[in-house]
């Protein structure tokens, strides 16, 4: 009985309710930032790591090549911590940048991968089809091989998306006020004394932001697929 | 309308084609039979460059597809270093020319004179490939319809890309050539939604829509079930009985020998033998061609 006892005392004290939208907004905000660096900036690693090889595109797709590599191979939190502690360590910066620009660059690392992987997954004769025909190749990129690669990519970049919702709980790393430094922050006070209440309710706000976001991807998935027989 | 000379085609360190050349008339129907891997369909995709060849050059309607081959100019071969080293030695150009084409004696660096005799072939004779692709429809094994456009868009796409038509005179085009091959009710269809002998019908007619004056097929029949392959061969010989020139790579002899002037035996990745269909099938010349000819026959 005292642990819904305490929950209805959560909702109903503005102090606690303050709290958590407070670190609601940094997650939010983070969140979707980052999502947005990520998906253009992995777009564009994706275009230049496809790039046909020649004299031109040999340097960017081995920069390509490497970032990608490095920023998959080492832990986010070491990235994080990398960011606010070595490059913007710069008193006064404001935090919130800093955690933004490191989730987008992970971020963008992933989604350049997915991107790159649904391009391919596109039969090759598509595009022997549309060069037959004397289209160029950046008309049959456009028209026909990318709108047949998004289909194939929402999936994943519907993952990447989630991951990266719940991966910007480690801010609270480099102390910054979010969602989950939101629950421990409640719980460790003297009022509350209890973790399991704020943190269960904190799960249900993750939960609740992650079912929206996987019901939107299964909208534009239904709204894609509409050419498939499946 | 296509002139293929002397064409290498290597992938890696496998010759997939070796010092072939042919001539496609006007109006001309080429059939190109042989056993698989003998290079026949690697020869039709070189024709429209979709895959280029390694050495060799190929001309439509007396314009240069390919990057010009120095050892098909003699006259730009006179220009290199190598040419003016040799005359030194054998005093006959004829024998020069040939010691340099037999020995493949030309390098990467030849002297800036032969750089530019060989840029000034290409200037005076290159066409812009996509312009040439417009002139040659491609029929493939695989039907590649576009997955993500409609029946109609499919066939659409390119006049109104490349702005050849306006969207309602390619619309305009485009059902007509639906309704000849009786699919007009498909218009707005997906492909996923169509049998196999449709999807190459309509892939034929997609190739149509762009006024072609030649086609090329490339094994049309191979993926399809049997029942369905009567279907788009009757409309590959309506073209044919219509003076369309056509370049078919194909496995069904009974309708290259109805449907050739000519048919060219491939094998080893060269035109062992070629001769019309009543010759070939009959009286065989070639025994690798006899050979073949007596397993499929």
């Amino acid at each position: 009985m005292d642990f819904f006892h305490k929950i209805i005392e959560l909702f109903s004290t503005p102090k606690y309710m303050e709290s958590i939208w407070e670190g609601l907004k940094t997650t939010l905000i983070i969140s979707v930032l980052a999502a947005l660096i990520g998906l253009l900036l992995g777009t564009l690693l994706a275009i230049v790591a496809i790039a046909k090889d020649s004299k031109w595109t040999k340097l960017p797709k081995l920069i390509c090549k490497i970032y990608i590599t490095v920023i998959r191979g080492t832990p986010m939190a070491l990235q994080l911590f990398i960011m606010a502690y070595v490059i913007f360590a710069i008193r006064g910066f404001p935090q919130i940048v800093t955690a933004t620009i490191a989730f987008g660059l992970n971020s963008s690392a992933y989604v350049a991968e997915n991107i790159r992987a649904g391009i391919l997954s596109v039969d090759i004769g598509q595009t022997e089809a549309g060069r037959a025909l004397g289209l160029p190749g950046r008309t049959t990129m456009l028209k026909i091989v990318i709108p047949q690669a998004i289909k194939n990519v929402i999936p994943a970049i519907g993952n990447e998306l989630i991951a990266l919702i719940k991966e910007t709980s480690i801010v609270s790393m480099i102390g910054m006020y979010d969602l989950t430094m939101a629950a421990k922050i409640i719980g460790s006070g003297n009022n509350m004394a209890s973790y399991i209440v704020p943190m269960t309710v904190v799960a249900l706000f993750y939960l609740g932001i992650v079912y929206l976001l996987t019901f939107g991807i299964k909208l534009i998935e239904k709204r894609l697929r509409a050419s498939d027989k499946r | 309308m296509i002139s293929v000379k002397n064409i290498y085609k290597d992938f890696g360190t496998l010759r997939v084609l070796n010092a072939v050349s042919c001539e496609i008339k006007d109006g001309e129907k080429v059939v190109i039979i042989g056993p698989s891997g003998s290079g026949k369909s690697t020869m039709l995709r070189c024709m429209n460059l979709l895959e280029s060849p390694t050495y060799g050059e190929i001309w439509l309607d007396g314009k240069l597809l390919t990057p010009a081959d120095p050892y098909l100019h003699p006259a730009v071969m006179q220009t290199s270093k190598t040419y003016a080293k040799l005359y030194g030695k054998m005093p006959d150009e004829a024998e020069v020319i040939r010691a340099i084409k037999e020995k493949d004696l030309l390098k990467k660096h030849e002297g800036r004179a032969y750089q530019a005799a060989l840029k000034e072939v290409e200037k005076q004779n290159q066409i812009d490939i996509n312009l040439a692709r417009q002139q040659m429809g491609m029929v493939f094994q695989h039907f590649n319809l576009f997955n993500n456009m409609t029946v109609l868009q499919n066939l659409t796409l390119a006049p109104v890309q490349l702005k050849l038509k306006s969207k309602e005179e390619a619309e305009q085009h485009a059902m007509q050539l639906l309704t000849r091959i009786g699919l007009q009710d498909k218009a707005n269809v997906y492909p996923s939604t169509l049998s196999g002998g449709q999807k190459q019908r309509i892939a034929i007619v997609r190739a149509l829509a762009m006024n072609p004056k030649v086609m090329l097929f490339d094994e049309p029949t191979s993926a399809l079930d049997p029942e369905m392959v009567g279907e788009v061969l009757d409309l590959i010989r309506e073209l044919a009985d219509e003076g369309m020139t056509m370049v078919i790579v194909t496995h069904e002899m009974g309708f290259a020998r109805e449907v050739a002037d000519r048919i060219l035996f491939m094998d080893g990745g060269q035109i062992v033998e070629e001769a019309p269909p009543a010759e070939l099938f009959t009286s065989p010349q070639n025994p690798r061609t006899k050979e073949f000819l007596s397993k499929v026959l």
